[in-house]
């Protein structure tokens, strides 16, 4: 076994893979660049490296740095983690030629399976389905409908050359055939200058189903069971299991069957992800084989009991791996949720900024992987994924309702996390029957929000927990001003019952309880449904409350906005406004919240680069115009007009550094 | 006998009916309408159910008929007192459907009637106002109520707290009662406040302005600084007041109230060892800071929208409350220019006065330069807020964050002007002026005549950051009581403020001093 590796990443997965080592006693050197230079990963480590300036380019993305780092700290090998380097076919090979050992398949491997092409005849030799298609390029009208009718419809256009969706098509029936092909092959000619197309069957509404693999370096490969993560935003997966509701055990010994000579076929060594589109009759068909750890590991690791990293260092070192595939046990379910900095409300723009506070996940069956602690920095430079959170359960429901509590309970402030989307996926009906599809997110969220309205009992729970805190908060008030009462007559006793209208978005809820702080034991009515409530002592400091409703525990994250109180809880966040009777009587009259508070600058809405600015001082704006292009990881937006108005100044130009709230231009209105 | 009394008690019910109702109910519909509450509604909000007790119910103005007035039961204000979490305020508030609120003799009797209870008591003085100003009918008169009510103003400002809401409108010589209380409150698209209104501005201007634009609650939450809370409407505006009474001593003999939100004296942030960037050119949010030390992590900020720059407003370190003071280096690099210094100065004084005990929280870069500037007075209102702290005898805590530089570093309640105990955090840059400039002055001769002049600017500005911009020499002077850890700020403000409690100071006799205003 090594004595001292390098970890080529940061973040949470590198974190994970030192907690192995550690408990393998294998050293670890942890690398930084200047922006991560205060980071949790780099305490972990035995000892740090620092790389370079901030951007990936410039630091974890540098090869060479890399490999003088692990060969002047007397590593044995470099894990890479995911992301990065992870599938870096060059990177492996000068890994490997510098006597260091990469902990990852060979070179070549990592090669065949990041070629699309040659992976996907890889599949094909080792009897693996693939997605039906016919495999050169063709510009013919004639051979196209011929192969098409081969291939079976629908039917997706791919255009040769570029990439980006551009020219894709998706032809339902022949009759589409015609204008479908003239208008892709105009956009990629006019894009690319090439009228060539690939034609593959389309697949609606797949599933998507992957199998981790592991393989030594003596030819024995085994599988690890599936994991189902078709709920993806773009690409991204958010939410994973292990197993699929998709799969039974016929279907699961295919598909790892499938794996496993896949493995073979290619020489695969170390771990691997095999990923597989299932389609709506049950077919599946091989995409592409991942040549590193999976981000979503986690869930493989709760239900064989095994350690993957651990496998991974093992397999490496030369060691054969320690069980077979009978010994390979399947044992109940595990949900794990990704935590990413990014806003949901806002096309989940990322969020960068201080972490300001941070809780920390304890629990049975829950497992947290987080690259954060509170004063950790978001920056813009690298991946927006925080944690995971991961439940274990005997079965997917007692999974999933382990994982929304863990979530209920999961604080991080001072950036914008995707925490209530996430947990609003796992409250939905259709995941908690387990029907999905990767287009779940589109078909059922708005701007990551449920279409579903949320049900009245999680509304209820969170009403009590708000009104709760706002009672006991103005009754501490009133209690600690005593002594500075008059003395003279006695204060009228508090009565016995209290009444609330609690507003939250467009639901209103009227509230009645009794009971006190000092026993903690109250007895609420909702719009007449009976609640028996248990309160600890309230501390108004914490961002979590505990509450027993109808004897089961509950969590729920608040904070004071000013009079009103924000909630979180089973994915529903909202802003409640607590009003007594008197207040709720006379409420009506207020005016619909207008505003003249408007704001006569244009602030930046996330932070990033400037790289355009579409207006000139002077000229006359309009309400939701876009005055300004920022890039931000990668992706660039605009920013539009708050108002009506004339440009009055310009605060900013291309190529600066902007972070959110700067202001960016003043108008005159 | 029996009948003759009966009578009378139904006739006094009948003269209350009429005065609880005001203007009459068509009036009452239209300030609804206006999505304003009426007075008395408003009164019932902001005391306790039930507390607030009636002066002068049935005082009426004389009746005017040559004018067309008549005789109202209270006059167009209702005035008493009632209690807010129990303790016992003084309030007016103008009713706008009788005769548009006008004030006139009556009228302004009422209220300097309740103003002198207040100081003679030593409860606070909450002033609900909607009035179209002066009663135009009563003449001189009415110019003669004001003027009573505003020596009130002056005389009770520093005895007891003074508030004004501003629920309508407020127009003329009123403007100047809410000018002198310590903290005016409007309710944003339903107030407006300016001393000659749309029609005069027009007549002598030639201008076209709309009241909104010429004295709304924008303007003066963000321009003029008059008002020091915008809120969105008349319910949240006296939820506002009653929070910010809470924060207070009924008057300048008490102690501010304790209030125990459980949050413990000895927690730590360890966020906070991360809040300054390691770049120094890249700002961070000083409310977070804030937030983060004070007790349940409650801030009442006095003028957010205005001077954004330094921040005013209380809050509670142990259950005591605080006033702080702190610059904000995510607006203008929390640069002190004249608005900040005169917004901060009269925080001070108000906490000065109220035994409120101030903390700073210091990262300022100096004083903003330029013709602007200078020209404006940043010596005359620097001079204020530099006035105001030396004159605060309360216990008086500073924390340098990170730059403390030049004048500013001295003006922002430093050891020698009398803070009783400053720390700093082991990011702070004590100095003259920051390491480029000092550079750039010390070292110019070898500068200019080295090779490459940019590159032996950038090492001297490296060494003078390395030799002076940190803490420990102006701790070797004493002039820093301790470098603290970021994580342990609050728990050692909060020791400060223990042994602070029993702080006195005495200082010559003097009529009063004379503050460079």
């Amino acid at each position: 076994m090594f004595e001292k590796i390098l970890i080529a990443n940061r973040g949470e997965i590198a974190i994970r893979i030192i907690q192995t080592c550690k408990k393998l006693g294998i050293k670890t050197v942890a690398v930084y660049s200047d922006i991560d230079s205060r980071s949790l990963h780099i305490r972990e480590a035995d000892e740090a490296v620092h790389l370079g300036p901030s951007a990936s380019s410039a630091s974890y993305l540098v090869k060479s740095k890399l490999i003088e780092a692990a060969l002047a700290h007397q590593c044995q090998a470099i894990h890479p983690g995911y992301g990065f380097l992870s599938e870096s076919a060059s990177f492996a090979a000068e890994v490997v030629a510098a006597g260091l050992v990469f902990i990852g398949p060979s070179a070549q491997v990592v090669a065949t399976m990041g070629d699309k092409i040659a992976a996907k005849n890889m599949a094909i030799r080792a009897g693996v389905p693939v997605v039906p298609g016919y495999n050169q390029a063709l510009s013919d009208m004639g051979v196209i409908t011929e192969k098409a009718a081969e291939i079976g419809y629908p039917i997706l256009f791919k255009p040769a050359a570029g990439g980006g969706g551009r020219g894709m098509r998706i032809v339902h029936s022949p009759d589409q055939l015609a204008s479908a092909l003239q208008a892709a092959q105009d956009e990629t000619r006019k894009a690319f200058g090439d009228d060539r197309i690939f034609l593959e069957r389309f697949i609606e509404n797949p599933r998507h189903i992957e199998v981790q693999i592991m393989a030594d370096q003596h030819g024995r490969v085994i599988s690890l069971g599936e994991r189902e993560c078709s709920i993806q935003r773009r690409y991204q997966k958010v939410i994973e299991e292990s197993p699929s509701p998709a799969v039974d055990t016929v279907l699961r010994r295919q598909l790892g069957d499938m794996a496993c000579s896949l493995a073979t076929e290619s020489g695969y060594t170390n771990a691997g992800t095999v990923e597989f589109i299932l389609d709506q009759r049950g077919d599946f068909f091989f995409m592409e084989m991942n040549t590193r750890l999976q981000v979503e590991h986690p869930v493989t690791e709760m239900v064989t009991g095994l350690d993957l990293v651990e496998l991974q260092l093992r397999v490496a070192a030369g060691e054969p791996l320690p069980l077979t595939q009978e010994e390979v046990k399947l044992n109940g379910w595990a949900i794990e949720a990704r935590i990413c900095a990014e806003d949901p409300c806002r096309s989940f723009l990322p969020s960068t900024g201080l972490v300001t506070r941070y809780a920390r996940l304890r629990g049975d069956n829950v497992r947290l992987d987080s690259g954060i602690e509170a004063g950790s920095i978001v920056s813009v430079f690298y991946d927006s994924l925080l944690a995971k959170v991961a439940a274990w359960g005997q079965t997917r429901e007692e999974a999933r309702k382990s994982l929304v509590q863990a979530l209920n309970r999961y604080h991080v402030e001072g950036v914008i996390t995707n925490v209530d989307f996430a947990n609003a996926i796992l409250n939905h009906p259709a995941f908690i029957e387990g029907r999905m599809t990767t287009g779940f997110i589109e078909e059922h969220f708005d701007e990551g929000v449920s279409r579903l309205t949320p049900p009245r009992e999680q509304l209820e729970a969170m009403v009590i927990a708000v009104t709760m805190v706002y009672h006991n908060r103005d009754n501490l008030m009133r209690e600690s001003l005593k002594p500075m009462t008059a003395k003279v007559g006695s204060s009228p006793k508090s009565k016995g019952e209290h009444r609330y209208t609690v507003k939250g978005e467009s639901d209103i809820f009227t509230v009645e309880f009794q009971g006190d702080a000092a026993t903690g034991l109250w007895d609420f009515r909702i719009d007449g449904t009976a609640y028996r409530v248990s309160s600890p002592e309230f501390e108004f400091f914490r961002r979590r409350l505990r509450l027993e409703i109808n004897n089961e525990s509950q969590y729920f994250r608040l904070q004071y906005r000013q009079n009103f109180i924000w909630a979180a809880f089973c994915g529903i966040s909202r802003i409640f406004e607590i009003y007594t009777p008197r207040e709720w009587e006379l409420a009506h009259y207020m005016p619909k919240e207008k505003t003249s508070m408007h704001s006569n600058e244009l602030t930046s809405p996330l932070p990033g680069m400037v790289v355009g600015v579409l207006i000139n001082q002077g000229e006359r704006v309009y309400r939701g115009q876009d005055l300004v292009i920022i890039e931000s990881m990668k992706m660039e937006s605009g920013v539009s007009s708050p108002c009506d108005g004339i440009i009055e100044s310009i605060r900013t130009k291309t190529g600066v550094a902007v972070e959110t709230g700067d202001v960016l231009i003043t108008f005159k209105t | 006998m029996h009948n003759i009394a009966h009578n009378t008690l139904e006739k006094l019910e009948s003269m209350r009916q009429e005065a609880l109702l005001g203007g009459g109910s068509q009036k009452i519909d239209d300030q609804h309408r206006k999505g304003k509450l009426t007075a008395r509604e408003r009164i019932d909000l902001l005391l306790d159910e039930g507390s607030f007790e009636e002066f002068d119910q049935l005082k009426t103005g004389r009746a005017r008929p040559e004018t067309g007035t008549r005789e109202f039961p209270g006059d167009g204000v209702i005035t008493g007192h009632g209690t807010i979490d129990g303790r016992e305020v003084f309030v007016f508030s103008q009713d706008f459907t009788i005769m548009g609120g006008s004030l006139g003799e009556a009228h302004s009797q009422k209220i300097c009637k309740v103003m002198d209870h207040a100081v003679r008591v030593g409860a606070p003085i909450i002033g609900l106002n909607d009035s179209g100003g002066a009663r135009i009918q009563e003449g001189v008169e009415s110019l003669a109520a004001y003027g009573e009510i505003f020596s009130r103003n002056v005389m009770a400002s520093g005895v007891v707290p003074q508030i004004s809401c501003i629920m309508g409108p407020c127009a003329g010589g009123a403007v100047y009662s809410p000018a002198i209380t310590d903290f005016t409150f409007m309710v944003d698209q339903s107030s407006y406040m300016f001393v000659t209104g749309p029609n005069v501005v027009k007549t002598v201007t030639h201008q076209e302005i709309s009241a909104e634009d010429l004295g709304g609650a924008a303007v003066h939450n963000q321009k003029s600084g008059v008002a020091h809370f915008a809120l969105p409407n008349d319910i949240l505006c006296l939820r506002e007041v009653r929070r910010l009474i809470n924060y207070l001593p009924s008057n300048n003999r008490q102690r501010p109230p304790i209030i125990n939100l459980r949050d413990p004296a000895e927690r730590v942030d360890p966020a906070l060892d991360y809040l300054v960037p390691a770049n120094p050119n890249q700002t961070y949010d000083m409310k977070i800071l804030i937030t983060s030390i004070l007790d349940g992590a409650e801030f009442m900020e006095i003028h957010p929208h205005f001077a954004r720059n330094i921040i005013c407003g209380f809050g509670r370190l142990g259950g005591q409350t605080i006033g702080l003071i702190a610059n904000q280096p995510a607006v203008l690099a929390g640069v002190l220019d004249s608005l900040a210094s005169v917004k901060a100065a009269r925080f001070v004084r108000f906490c000065d006065a109220f035994n409120i005990p101030l903390v700073c929280l210091e990262d300022v870069p100096g004083f903003m330069p330029g013709p602007e500037q200078e020209h404006g007075g940043i010596i005359r209102h620097g001079a204020k807020l530099l006035y105001a702290f030396v004159e605060a005898t309360v216990p008086r805590l500073t924390v340098i964050i990170r730059k403390g530089y030049g004048g500013a570093y001295v003006v922002m309640n430093s050891k020698h002007i009398g803070c009783d105990i400053n720390f700093a955090w082991p990011t702070a840059e004590i100095a003259v002026l920051g390491p480029k400039g000092a550079a750039e002055i010390i070292y110019r001769k070898e500068i200019n005549e080295s090779p490459d002049p940019a590159q032996t600017l950038a090492r001297k500005t490296d060494e003078y950051r390395q030799m002076h911009a940190n803490p420990f020499l102006a701790a070797k002077q004493g002039f820093i009581d301790d470098v603290i850890l970021p994580h342990e700020t609050r728990h050692r403000l909060i020791r400060s403020l223990q042994f602070l409690e029993g702080k006195q100071v005495n200082q010559p006799p003097r009529k009063h001093g004379n503050i460079p205003l």
